[in-house]
């Protein structure tokens, strides 16, 4: 066994050596007998900040070779401009350009580059409001937000728990279908709003929709893991299922709630939506949903108030964090992959109750299953119309 | 037992976890944090067109900076430039001038600051040289094609059909030489006339022609101004405008000239995809002369509606000394390049009001 070793790591490593000497060799010697096509660079405008007297954009280069942006424009008219730390952007790297603007309230603008090949590439924001300062009074602010998006919401919705404790077997199984269509909806929610906002602010580049496919897998596999291991441990310690089960919905939510948190955070912050009072109903309304999701597996469980409220918070703090750092420093890379770690974690907890349902109850196919999947779904798209 | 296999066994995978943790960790990092670049210390201030003063640690992107260097085109230079071209008398005495033409279209200009851009042009000038001749002068032209397209030479004004360059291209390396006489008096343009036109003249294939009377015309200082523009991205729409192919360049280079001395400015316009570009001068007004072939100006303005190939001369002095605009006044234009500025000065240094024109610029 240990003197097969070596051999071992060589065959491991072999393959690699030779496909590097293939690079090497593409990239070398073959490189003229290999150059077809033309090659169009690009940069892509990730982000533009109206701050008092100053429009900054902040550019990325989105394409196969370095550029030079060497031109800046508001509305089609070039401005004297200036970009940190250099003009010059090699791949991936990203620019600050600061335009001197005397930019009017609400009004829609174009930031448009030239780089040096005389290719302009523009980036539209329908009305312009001032950038957030990053100072305490916003923190406590987007922290406000997160609490009344988050965790308030979800611990109204757990006080559903005594009402579904008292249920039969039949309504208790439809209230945990319940909570499968609710979580559904979330994900494809999630799912959905990952994919706005690849293609509204991520360079094809990143290949937008393989990223989302890819964490949302990723991110099922792990909580696949981490939800197992829970399970396999209430089977040793007191610790029940379904409490377990509850624990590995509030974590999805919790992962959920942070990707809407960094979207909702980038929002503000971007001056994207007019912050109403009725949005924020719209979002409590939404999410006190999820309490119910968290409260329903708890059920027969006897187990203190406390855990349940642990859970509640599990479920609803990143949504604080998520804010806050959607608010002061928006990555649309970041928030698409929130967003479909989010949905990943919540098709797994989907599987998870799924599961439960089928080893509690004899009769899966019960048609107050299936009714509580359908309802959940309704609900949960007539409470996202709010919003 | 068991227990102990399967903490084995939980060891193991855990390696892979960390594996996969870090990669996937690695490389987002790599997107979200942006790279940068050591940047430099001392910051740098700049200028705005409101009179804002900005601080930075990075590039100053502005046109400000074009000094010509980098391209064979001087505008500073090419607005006094006039092509007698090689003289001679004929027999007759007619007076024969000979140019000699070349066109090209694989020369990369930097047409502003930074901005590179394939021109096609003459005699490796855009806008080409401006013929200029004596109406009744023989004018012969030895025009060689070093380009990979085929060319021509079109010229406005008065000739036989032959030489009118728009049924005769002229292939990569042929040669063609045209000849006719300078009539009538005026201003007119030359352009190259191979179809598609609108790309050979959206590229730079364009000069100025202009035939002086016999008598001469009356001294003035006098400049061409080739109102152009650059499509440089061939979305069919113009990145840059500008008198003489250089966005803003005169607005940052002021034109001197002396107060109460007449000016005579030859203006064409050239402009592709724009319907019409327009000439407003500040300050005073000119008299203008539509393709320069009446001796009666036919207005006295202070703006010019022209279409392409539209050509006017202009005749004005300056009362007072200063800094004064002149630019299209179509502002989409001026505020893309199209914006140039001449600076009036006293012919002795010792007037009052002195400005000093060096802190406004």
């Amino acid at each position: 066994m240990t003197s097969s070793k070596p051999k071992i790591a060589i065959s491991a490593i072999a393959p690699i050596v030779l496909l590097a000497i293939l690079i090497v060799f593409l990239l070398g010697p073959a490189s003229t007998f290999l150059q077809f096509g033309i090659i169009l660079p690009e940069i892509s405008i990730e982000k533009i900040q109206f701050l008092e007297d100053e429009i900054h954009a902040t550019v990325r280069n989105t394409g196969p070779v370095d550029v030079n942006v060497v031109v800046a424009d508001v509305n089609d008219r070039i401005q004297p401009a200036a970009i940190e730390p250099d003009s010059h952007l090699e791949r991936f790297e990203t620019g600050l350009v600061r335009i001197p603007f005397d930019w009017n309230e609400g009004q829609p603008y174009a930031v448009g580059l030239t780089i040096d090949d005389g290719t302009r590439f523009e980036k539209r924001v329908d009305a312009a409001s001032a950038s957030l300062e990053p100072n305490s009074e916003l923190f406590a602010f987007l922290g406000v937000i997160g609490l009344l998006i988050g965790v308030v919401p979800i611990m109204i919705g757990l006080l559903w728990y005594p009402f579904i404790n008292k249920l039969g077997k039949n309504s208790f199984n439809f209230f945990l279908a319940f909570t499968i269509g609710l979580l559904l909806f979330l994900a494809l929610d999630a799912i959905e709003e990952a994919f706005e906002i690849s293609n509204m602010h991520l360079a094809s580049v990143f290949n937008g929709e393989l990223l989302i496919a890819t964490v949302i897998i990723l991110s099922f596999l792990a909580l696949f893991g981490i939800g197992n291991f829970l399970i396999k441990r209430s089977e040793f310690s007191k610790l029940s299922k379904g409490l377990a089960i509850s624990l590995m919905v509030a974590i999805g939510i919790g992962l959920h709630n942070l990707g809407e948190g960094l979207a909702v955070g980038a929002a503000i912050a971007l001056g994207e939506v007019a912050l109403s009072t009725f949005l924020i109903i719209g979002f409590a309304t939404h999410n006190t949903t999820e309490g119910l999701a968290i409260a329903a597996p708890f059920a027969r469980t006897k187990s203190a108030i406390g855990k349940m409220i642990c859970f509640g918070m599990i479920a609803g703090i990143p949504a604080i964090f998520g804010t806050w750092i959607g608010g002061f420093s928006f990555s649309p890379f970041l928030t698409v992959i929130f967003l479909s770690i989010g949905a990943g974690a919540i098709f797994q907890v989907v599987w998870s109750i799924f599961k439960f349902i089928k080893e509690d109850s004899d009769s899966f196919s019960n048609i107050s299953v299936i009714c509580g999947i359908g309802v959940g779904l309704v609900v949960m798209y007539l409470t996202s119309i709010f919003i | 037992m068991k227990i102990l296999e399967n903490m084995e066994k939980s060891i193991q995978s855990s390696k892979m976890l960390y594996i996969l943790i870090l990669i996937v960790g690695v490389s987002t990092l790599y997107f979200v944090i942006p790279s940068v670049t050591v940047a430099e210390e001392t910051p740098q201030t700049f200028l705005t067109h409101t009179g804002l003063v900005i601080s930075t640690t990075g590039d100053v992107i502005d046109p400000i900076g074009y000094d010509g260097e980098a391209l064979d085109f001087d505008p500073a230079k090419f607005m006094k430039n006039f092509d007698y071209g090689d003289v001679s008398v004929l027999e007759d005495g007619t007076t024969l001038r000979e140019f000699y033409i070349t066109a090209r279209n694989d020369r990369v200009m930097e047409v502003s600051p930074g901005v590179f851009y394939n021109v096609w042009t003459f005699n490796d000038s855009v806008p080409g040289p401006t013929i200029r001749a004596t109406e009744g002068d023989l004018i012969r032209i030895h025009f060689t094609n070093e380009g990979s397209k085929s060319h021509s030479l079109h010229f406005h004004g008065i000739h036989k059909a032959e030489m009118d360059g728009v049924f005769e291209n002229i292939g990569p390396g042929g040669k063609f030489t045209y000849e006719f006489y300078a009539e009538p008096v005026g201003l007119h343009l030359y352009h190259c006339h191979v179809h598609p036109v609108e790309e050979h003249i959206a590229h730079g294939m364009y000069g100025a022609y202009i035939v002086d009377p016999k008598e001469g015309r009356d001294s003035a200082e006098e400049f061409i101004f080739v109102l152009n523009g650059l499509d440089t991205d061939f979305d069919g729409e113009n990145n840059f405008y500008a008198a003489n192919t250089i966005p803003f360049y005169y607005q940052h280079h002021p034109i001197e000239i002396p107060v109460n001395q007449k000016i005579r400015a030859y203006v064409v316009n050239v402009l592709e995809f724009d319907a019409v570009n327009n000439f407003h001068l500040h300050g005073t007004l000119f008299h203008h002369y539509p393709a320069g072939t009446n001796s009666v100006p036919s207005g006295y303005n202070d703006m010019l509606t022209m279409s392409q190939g539209d050509r006017q001369i202009l005749e004005f002095s300056y009362k007072y000394p200063g800094l004064y605009m002149f630019h299209a006044h179509n502002t989409e234009f001026s505020e893309k390049g199209w914006v140039s500025t001449f600076l009036a000065k006293e012919t002795t240094d010792d007037f009052d009001n002195k400005v000093e024109y060096d802190d406004i610029i």
